[in-house]
């Protein structure tokens, strides 16, 4: 199965600009949508969770037209927003069982062999039994992927998943994504550039409601490979040097200050660094790779 | 400073929103529409101005009751805004007091309310003032009419109100819960004060909300100069309620403080559960440690996850079941909820007290049959001031929670991108509220049939609670259900939401209001049901049910509007709903929609064919112009000769099964004036009537629309001449009427009177207008209710009594009852026929028909000194028929030993029974009222349950005793005064038979009862007994004044007057008596040195005051004891303006010395004389032989009955 997005555009009531004029191609595995706070990924998200409507384009799963059959779509989706709540007083196993029969799982015996699969899968078996106000950030992340996961979907959106967890939880969470099997298209939308390198074997950058690039990350940083310049600097040195080069990046390392530099050329005081995902992602929102430069091809 | 800023930013956050605006905006309107609304002069026949100070304040308390069920979220928003929107961690951790944040928040809140409240005011100014009010309606502009109003009435109800929405909602988290403390305000008001403390004081003092002391008091206490211009001032129980209200609402203030904690809220904060969650904290902590977070078990990579291919199902079964978990989920979580825990709990255990406490009657206990009890557990919906308006309130509380709860709990993105329709959704939450009420009225059946069995009753009727609980008040709740949830659903802003139903159910209980009278346009409503034991449901169902129907298939409508905006996704607006909607009006949707539409248009039809087409529909001021027309049409004839009827023939055949009667009957009419009568006037009913002459008469006008026909003679009818009206009248149901089907003629417990079905001659002046607004609408100058006293054309106004002969034919296993003596029975054609005469009867008659049995017994004089040859037979013996249903059988032997006893006694004082027999039936209807006609008593099924207690008053005895009275009633003149003449003379009667029946042990109780204040209060107000009208003057000042004379002229003297002005007006050819007559016959048996008493009883208003400051007694000689009051006495005149005025006294007082009481029996007097008192301190000494223990004057409340100080008496101080 493979989902396709065309030419999607979404403009909100207010003016904002979410979506401009978006495509990609998804296939089936591990798809990370990459972008910082306010780039149009929660939108794009809910468009395809059939929550939003976009104001132009279309987008097909399979044979399902997204944006018409949505019932259709619904039947194959497991969703997990950005942003949820849980019933504080009712336990994790009763709310997934409750979900359980809203996502189509009529018959008890296989409702019930679906839950302790679930909750095992969620390592949440232990704690199925305690009230869901009782959870931490983690579980309860872990409990909506158990939610998303019911019904065996063909479409997994998955929001921001690993915001605000710590990095254990984060590392648990990743794994239990990455196990997802290969049969199914998901969605990982983030702006921690190594949710992706880790898990995602395609990927594209979206800023400002356009896609800035589409690729396979590995590629993607072979491609910059002798473009990525390091230098440590003192902080007040930062302002000469931004006149002087494309800065991508700058970071903080024990005081001092960490430059990433894009060229096309060798410099000199420079280190040339093997390139990262990371250096991808700042490169293509500063706009030396991807669409905003269609002259640099991939 | 910082709560300035507090304070600021709140008032201004809230002033910004729009409910705050709708909020005003609907006072606005519903006060300007209650100003223009006459319905409270009108109820209280009572004419004042729109903006008088009473009414002001009346517009008040329900403003205020209407802000109270609507604004809520004032106060819960101020206090909950933090927490739901999860900002508090933001604010809690500022360095800011809790008395800056939470005061701050409190008193914005309580400022915004304030402010809205004025809404109330402005509208009624709007309604006064604004083009469309007549200007003689408007009294001068008073500022302190509105002020007082506004500051002690809508401005504590804030305060208080706020203080508990607010402390809810801090205490939730929630700004909905602002609603559960205006419900429990509300129930306060409602339930508590209104019902289980309804002995006035008490419920006065802790009605919340005004309606109380407004509603009730001021209106039965204020005289209607009072209402124009006597302003609300804070006294007496008005200030005690104010301040025990602002007390309570401190209370709440400083509970809600304290109990406030600046930090992270955990689940409950509630001490026990902090408590509780302390002492399993070990347990949880090792929960904890299981998961945290250990990498090693998480990390299984390389495994797949692997979920069991689960099958799915989808289309029907799948939604079905969705329906079903949603359903059962929606009612777990209200009924965990503490307003579902309201419902389910308190509501229910609260009623077993409330109808333990209604299941009596003028304070005689009544048998608790279930359908009786079932009364107490059911209302229409619309019914907005039964105690059960509180489930709507809560339905419309649900409701909006159960369309939020997804959304607000944070998982509505997941559930709305689960499969299936909108259906289950709605559905599913429409099942909850089902469940909730299915499991409520469960509990209510239960609290019900608990408060039978504690009052010893065991014969539940477990059918019936089934039939009219679950059939007939589930529906009307279900139906709101609908209307709620869709309105929410809707409106998609849960505040307005809220705003928006509540304003539904205000058209629905008060559509006329809003102009809308017709049931097919009041959402849910319809001609309501009736049961009694007699009649079942007779004919009610049917109607009840097709509106119904009718209702349902709207709200099939309505749910199908529900589904199709149902808001599903992100995007909200109404346009693209509406475009949302049109991609899902498919299938089964659209299937739905067009037989709910079809359905609608089908049974609307057929209701408005039976109402519109098949009976005449008239909206109420269609029938106020048809009354008007009438009266300008013929008023002219008013008086004008016309001859009177001397003789009736009827011959009725009664169809129980087929409620159908047919009447064929004639008139003897003479003419017996002193001129030749050339037109009659026959005046006909709502029926189909057929009349004609027994000679020549031309139909010159027939008025079918008013009633009225006129029959040109073609012989003048002269002087003395008499002619026959031949009349046949069909009662025949014709479908169903807008307001249900008439009961006259039923399948058991027939009952029907003349005036409704009999033509009558000459023009009705009781059909005219009476209300003062009314006949100003119509352009008719105001009349006054009754002639005046003093119009001596009244007095001439009398009939001469109608020979009147009737043959009832009915179902051969019914009794048929008509006024007369029975004269034979018999069966023909499988039919049973009664025959029915008398000689001369008045102009009122009742028929009754029934499967009745009748309890036969006679009554015989026991008094020697009446002469059989000089008195008819009938004077010595009454043959006693009481007609009732075989079920109810317990009334009969009492009912019988107050009937002897009753005509033992009036026979001896006040002359002969000139019947020799009486009729006593029962009527179908849950009613305790008696009602006395010729030789016949007739009372509701109601009576037959009283079981009055050993050794308390006995009230059916004493009514059968006052309606007996009724048969020597002195024919009266309708003029002020009236009441008095029948009603008071009557009580009075009553008085008398059960004294020397029961003794003064019995007099006592049934003086403990008159004395109540309910549910006649005192009413200072000046007209004189003489003109008396009301039900104060006539049935308790009426009474108590002949009593009082006669404890001081003597009973011989005032029963000797009353005998003399029956025998002296009987004659049909003596003017009809009035008060005036009654004075000078009493006056001429009161000695003149007590004729001030006479003035002051009956020509005067006058109260007595009596207080015995200090009481000793010394011994004087053996067993003589010497005892010394020191007393102090007032008298006092209310004017008919209410003014009281203090009157010099000079008069003979009872003075009374008490010896220790023993046990529960009545103190004998060890000295007790009239004693001559002035005004003011005096001291009086008396000797007694006996140790006395208590002393006082007036000690048996004759002058002071009214008040019954208990400051005239006081214990002895005993000098050694």
């Amino acid at each position: 199965m493979e989902l396709q997005i065309r030419n999607v555009s979404k403009i909100y009531p207010n003016g904002v600009q979410a979506l401009k004029n978006v495509t990609l191609t998804i296939p089936n595995g591990m798809y990370g949508l990459l972008g910082p706070n306010g780039a149009g990924k929660s939108t794009l998200m809910r468009i395809l969770a059939t929550l939003q409507e976009p104001d132009e384009g279309n987008i097909q799963l399979g044979s399902i037209n997204v944006v018409k059959q949505k019932e259709e779509v619904r039947k194959t989706l497991g969703y997990l927003p950005q942003e949820f709540g849980v019933y504080p007083k009712v336990s994790a196993e009763s709310l997934l069982d409750h979900f359980a029969i809203l996502k189509g799982i009529t018959t008890r015996a296989a409702r019930k062999e679906a839950v302790e699969a679930l909750l095992r899968q969620t390592n949440l078996w232990d704690v199925r039994k305690q009230k869901l106000g009782g959870y931490s950030g983690g579980m309860k992340q872990r409990f909506g992927v158990a939610v998303a996961l019911l019904g065996n979907p063909k479409l997994m959106i998955v929001d921001e998943p690993t915001a605000g967890l710590d990095p254990a939880e984060r590392v648990r969470f990743l794994n239990l994504l990455s196990e997802l099997g290969e049969n199914s298209v998901v969605i990982l939308s983030t702006h921690i550039v190594e949710d992706v390198s880790e898990l995602c074997t395609r990927m594209a950058i979206i800023n400002r409601g356009e896609i800035l690039l589409e690729a396979v990350p590995l590629q993607a940083m072979e491609g910059l490979k002798g473009r990525i310049y390091r230098r440590i600097i003192e902080k007040s040195a930062l302002p000469q040097l931004e006149r002087d080069h494309k800065i991508i990046s700058t970071k903080l390392l024990g005081g001092r200050t960490v430059v990433h530099v894009y060229s096309e050329k060798a410099l000199g005081g420079f280190e040339l660094v093997p390139p990262d995902l990371e250096d991808v992602y700042f490169s293509a929102m500063a706009g030396h790779i991807g669409s905003r430069k269609p002259e640099v091809a991939l | 400073m910082k709560f300035r800023e507090i304070f600021r930013f709140e008032f201004a956050y809230q002033l910004r929103r729009p409910w705050t605006w709708l909020f005003v905006f609907v006072l606005i309107v519903v006060d300007f529409l209650m100003t223009r609304d006459r319905a409270v002069t009108d109820a209280l026949f009572e004419e004042f101005f729109v903006n008088s100070p009473f009414l002001i304040a009346n517009t008040t308390v329900f403003g205020s009751l209407m802000w109270l069920m609507m604004a809520a979220v004032i106060a819960g928003d101020a206090a909950a805004r933090d927490v739901a929107t999860r900002m508090h961690p933001l604010l809690y951790t500022v360095s800011i007091s809790k008395a800056e944040y939470l005061g701050g928040r409190f008193l914005a809140a309580l400022a915004l309310n304030a402010l809205i409240l004025l809404g109330v005011q402005v509208g009624i100014l709007l309604g006064v003032y604004l083009p469309g009010m007549g200007p003689a309606l408007i009294g001068p502009f008073r500022p302190a009419a509105y002020w007082t109003a506004y500051i002690y009435i809508a401005l504590p109800n804030a305060f208080v109100a706020t203080a508990m929405q607010f402390a809810m909602a801090t205490r939730s988290g929630r700004a909905m819960a602002g609603y559960l403390g205006s419900f429990i305000l509300f129930f306060m008001g409602f339930f508590v004060a209104s019902f289980l403390l309804f002995r006035r004081g008490l419920g006065t003092l802790l009605d919340p909300t005004g309606i109380r002391f407004i509603v009730e008091d001021i209106a039965h206490l204020w005289t209607t100069v009072e209402k124009n211009q006597r302003l609300l001032t804070l006294e007496g129980i008005v200030l005690e309620n104010r301040l025990l209200w602002i007390g309570l609402g401190l209370i709440t203030v400083a509970v809600t403080y304290l109990g406030f904690r600046f930090a992270h809220r955990i689940e409950s904060t509630f001490w026990w559960k902090r408590a509780l969650n302390k002492f399993s904290a070990g347990k949880l902590a090792y929960g904890h440690q299981e998961t945290a977070p250990s990498p090693g078990i998480a990390i299984r990579s390389g495994r797949p996850v692997c979920v069991p291919q689960a099958p799915l199902t989808f289309g029907i079964a799948m939604q079905t079941r969705q329906t079903l978990t949603i359903a059962s989920a929606s009612f777990r979580m209200i009924a965990t909820s503490w307003a579902g825990l309201a419902l389910l709990t308190f509501i229910p255990l609260l009623t077993i007290p409330v109808v333990v406490d209604q299941m009596e009657s003028n304070g005689v206990p009544l048998l608790p049959v279930t359908t009786r009890v079932i009364n107490e557990l059911t209302a229409p919906l619309s019914a907005e001031l039964s105690r059960w308006v509180i489930v709507p309130a809560l339905l419309i509380f649900f409701a909006g929670e159960l369309v939020w709860r997804e959304r607000e709990a944070g998982l509505g993105d997941i559930t709305d991108a689960m499969p299936g329709s909108e259906w289950p959704p709605f559905l599913g939450k429409f099942l909850g509220l089902g469940l909730l009420l299915i499991a409520f009225t469960t509990l209510q059946m239960s609290a019900g049939m608990i408060a039978q069995s504690l009052m010893g009753y065991n014969k539940f009727e477990l059918g019936l609670y089934l039939k009219i609980l679950f059939g007939l008040q589930l529906p009307e709740y279900l139906l709101f259900a609908v209307l709620v949830l869709v309105v929410h659903v809707l409106v998609d802003h849960k505040y307005i939401g809220h705003l928006i139903a509540t304003l539904a159910y205000v058209f629905i209980a008060l559509s006329t209001l809003f102009g809308v009278e017709h049931n097919l346009l009041v959402y849910g409503a319809g001609p309501g049901w009736s049961y009694t034991e007699m009649r079942g449901f007779g004919p009610s169902l049917g109607p009840w049910l097709w509106f119904k129907g009718y209702w349902a298939a709207w709200a099939l409508l309505l749910a199908v509007v529900g589904r199709l905006l149902w808001v599903r996704g992100k995007e909200g607006t109404l346009k693209f709903r509406l475009q949302l909607a049109r991609h899902r009006f498919t299938g089964p949707t659209r299937w739905l929609a067009g037989s709910a539409s079809v359905l609608i248009l089908a049974l609307g039809g057929f209701i408005f064919y039976n109402t519109n087409i098949l009976n005449e529909y008239l909206t109420t001021s269609e029938v106020k112009g048809r009354q008007a027309e009438y009266e300008r049409r013929y008023e002219r004839y008013n008086g004008i000769p016309q001859p009177e009827p001397t003789q009736a023939n009827l011959h009725i055949e009664i169809y129980p099964d087929l409620r159908e009667a047919e009447i064929r009957g004639s008139y003897q009419l003479v003419n017996r004036s002193t001129v030749a009568i050339d037109s009659i006037h026959v005046a006909t009913a709502k029926v189909t009537t057929e009349t004609s002459f027994d000679r020549a008469a031309a139909l010159v006008v027939a008025d079918e629309d008013h009633g009225h026909r006129i029959y040109a003679l073609e012989e003048p009818l002269q002087p003395g001449d008499s002619l026959r009206l031949d009349f046949k009248v069909n009662i025949k149901p014709r479908g169903f009427r807008e307001n249900g089907v008439d009961a006259s003629v039923t399948s058991n417990g027939t009952f029907f009177m003349n005036k409704n079905y009999f033509p009558l001659i000459g023009y009705q002046r009781h059909r005219e207008l009476i209300t003062a607004t009314d006949r100003r609408e119509h352009g008719l100058a105001p009349r006054p209710l009754i002639a005046f006293l003093n119009d001596e054309e009244a007095y001439k106004d009398r009939g001469r009594g109608i020979a009147f002969n009737a043959v009832l034919g009915t179902q051969e296993d019914q009794v048929a009852v008509a006024p007369g003596m029975l004269r034979g029975t018999w069966t023909e054609g499988g039919r049973r026929y009664f025959h029915y005469s008398t000689d001369a009867i008045g102009g009122e008659w009742s028929f009754f028909s029934a499967r009745y049995a009748v309890c036969k017994s006679e009554w015989i004089s026991s008094d020697d000194s009446l002469n059989p040859q000089e008195e008819s037979a009938a004077a010595r013996r009454v043959a006693i028929r009481i007609y009732h249903d075989p079920r109810h059988t317990a009334h009969l032997d009492p009912m019988l030993r107050s009937i002897r006893a009753s005509l033992d006694y009036y026979t001896k004082n006040f002359g002969p029974y000139r019947r020799g027999y009486l009729n006593v039936v029962e009527r179908p209807g849950n009613g305790t009222g008696m009602h006395a006609e010729a030789a016949m008593l007739s009372h509701g099924e109601g009576f037959t349950f009283w079981r009055p207690e050993d050794g308390s008053h006995d009230h059916p005895y004493a009514i059968v005793a006052h309606e007996m009275a009724h048969q020597w009633t002195i024919p009266y003149a309708n003029v002020e005064g009236a009441p008095v003449m029948s009603e008071s003379l009557a009580w009075y009667y009553g008085m008398k038979a059960v004294e020397h029946s029961k003794g003064p042990e019995g007099l006592r109780q049934l003086f403990n009862y008159l004395w109540q204040p309910h549910p006649y209060a005192p009413i200072f107000r000046g007209e004189p007994l003489l003109r008396g009208l009301d039900p104060y003057m006539s049935y308790r000042k009426g009474p108590f004044a002949l009593y009082t004379l006669s404890e001081y002229i003597g009973e011989e003297q005032v029963n000797g007057a009353l005998r003399r002005l029956l025998e002296n007006h009987r004659p049909v050819e003596a003017p009809l008596a009035t008060t005036l007559d009654l004075y000078r016959e009493l006056r001429a048996v009161t000695p003149d040195s007590l004729k001030y008493l006479l003035y002051d009883l009956f020509e005067a208003n006058t109260y007595w005051k009596f207080k015995t400051e200090r009481a000793t007694a010394t011994p004087i000689k053996t067993g003589e004891w010497q005892v010394i009051l020191e007393v102090e006495t007032h008298k006092v005149v209310v004017d008919s303006a209410g003014v009281k005025t203090p009157v010099p006294m000079d008069e003979w007082i009872e003075v009374g010395v008490f010896a220790p009481a023993k046990g529960r029996e009545r103190q004998e007097p060890l000295y007790l004389k009239k004693h001559r008192i002035r005004s003011g301190k005096q001291t009086i000494q008396v000797t007694v032989s006996g140790k006395p223990a208590r002393a006082g004057i007036d000690p048996y409340h004759v002058l002071n009955w009214e008040e019954r100080s208990e400051d005239n008496m006081k214990n002895l101080r005993i000098n050694q």
